[in-house]
């Protein structure tokens, strides 16, 4: 009797161990599947929002561009509308000023005159001269010339050979028709005089 | 009265202080581009100063003021200059001479400029002595002051030092 009371006592021990341990095993795995649940969920919440903030900079970044573009492109049409109503080609007239030169002749300033009246005094400082020096053109002046002959008168300030002040002018009558008129003053070196020389060009 | 007394004291200091101190109508504008002889003998543009500070001085040698600020600008000058600061000083004299005389007698070293044909000074509405025009990085005037008086040096240092933080 007692063996198998015995017996009977240790079988129900171990279904009550067992059913114990599965009831552990199951709590343990269903709050695993729960944290796992609420992983997922975090994660996909996460990004949501990520793709969400991403999508948000997105559309501000091409807000950003486009209002970039309508800026330059009003930019743009404000300058050749300006132009067009301040110097329309039928008497726009344009001054340019070129450099070819080593060794003769360093530029300080210009002064442009047409018949007569100065309409440009132009300083240059060094970072400009050195802009001319590597093939840079300058416009140091456009207006509005009715048709006809006009006479140009451009004087050179600057340093000229030997490191000595060096003041010289160039004279040019021209004749403005219909349709805009670019004229281009180039300094040159003159290597058989050891000398700048500056020639004056209408562009066709 | 009694009241009558501080009350004219005070609107008259302020209308001192905003005469000596108002702004013109340039703050806030693009600075008017310039270039001017420096006494160097090279010629200085101010936009070529964009991205720095730069403060700009115009000053003649019979103003008393203008002598009396020159040091305190001058250490102005010393102090910033490595940080992005420049300072600029316009004399208007007809004859250059006796301005650069007075610069090597105050021994200054920022650049002087002249502009002897005041069209500069015209651009920058300049009808008294001194006046000192101070431009953000971007080219932009932001402070305007009419004469000089002890003390004024200080709200140049906060004014330029907030300008250089931004």
């Amino acid at each position: 009797m007692t063996a198998i009371r015995n017996r009977m006592l240790t079988n129900a021990a171990a279904i009550a161990v067992a059913w114990l341990a599965g009831m552990l095993v199951a709590s343990a795995q269903s709050s695993a599947i729960l944290d796992q649940d609420a992983v997922v969920a975090n994660t996909v919440a996460g990004e949501a929002a990520a793709a969400q903030s991403a999508g948000k900079f997105r559309s501000l970044d091409e807000d950003v561009q486009s209002l970039k573009k309508e800026v330059l492109d009003l930019n743009r049409d404000l300058f050749l509308l300006e132009e067009e109503l301040l110097f329309p080609a039928n008497s726009q007239v344009a001054f340019f000023i070129s450099m070819d030169v080593g060794e003769y002749f360093e530029l300080d300033s210009v002064s442009l005159q047409i018949d007569g009246k100065e309409v440009a005094n132009y300083l240059y400082t060094e970072r400009e001269a050195g802009a001319l020096l590597r093939g840079g053109v300058h416009r140091v002046h456009m207006g509005n010339l009715k048709v006809g002959d006009h006479e140009l008168i451009a004087v050179f300030t600057g340093e000229g050979p030997h490191v000595r002040d060096y003041r010289r002018g160039a004279t040019m009558t021209f004749n403005k028709g219909i349709g805009a008129k670019y004229v281009e003053m180039e300094i040159s070196d003159r290597a058989a005089k050891q000398q700048p020389e500056f020639i004056i060009r209408e562009w066709e | 009265m009694k009241g009558l007394k501080p009350t004219v004291l005070g609107a008259f200091l302020g209308i001192l202080a905003l005469g000596s101190l108002a702004s013109s109508g340039l703050t806030g504008q693009p600075a008017p581009d310039f270039a001017l002889k420096s006494a160097t003998g090279k010629n200085l543009r101010l936009s070529e100063y964009r991205g720095e500070v730069v403060m700009i001085n115009f000053w003649a040698t019979w103003c008393g003021p203008c002598q009396q600020e020159m040091p305190l600008l001058e250490e102005l000058h010393t102090r910033y200059q490595r940080v992005g600061f420049r300072l600029l000083g316009v004399n208007i004299d007809d004859d250059s001479r006796r301005a650069l005389q007075m610069v090597d007698d105050l021994g200054v070293s920022f650049p002087v400029l002249f502009d002897e044909t005041k069209a500069v000074s015209k651009l920058y509405q300049v009808e008294a002595m001194p006046v000192t025009v101070i431009l953000d990085r971007a080219g932009t005037v932001r402070y305007v002051h009419h004469g000089y008086k002890p003390g004024y040096e200080e709200l140049y240092l906060t004014e330029v030092r907030s300008l250089l933080r931004e």
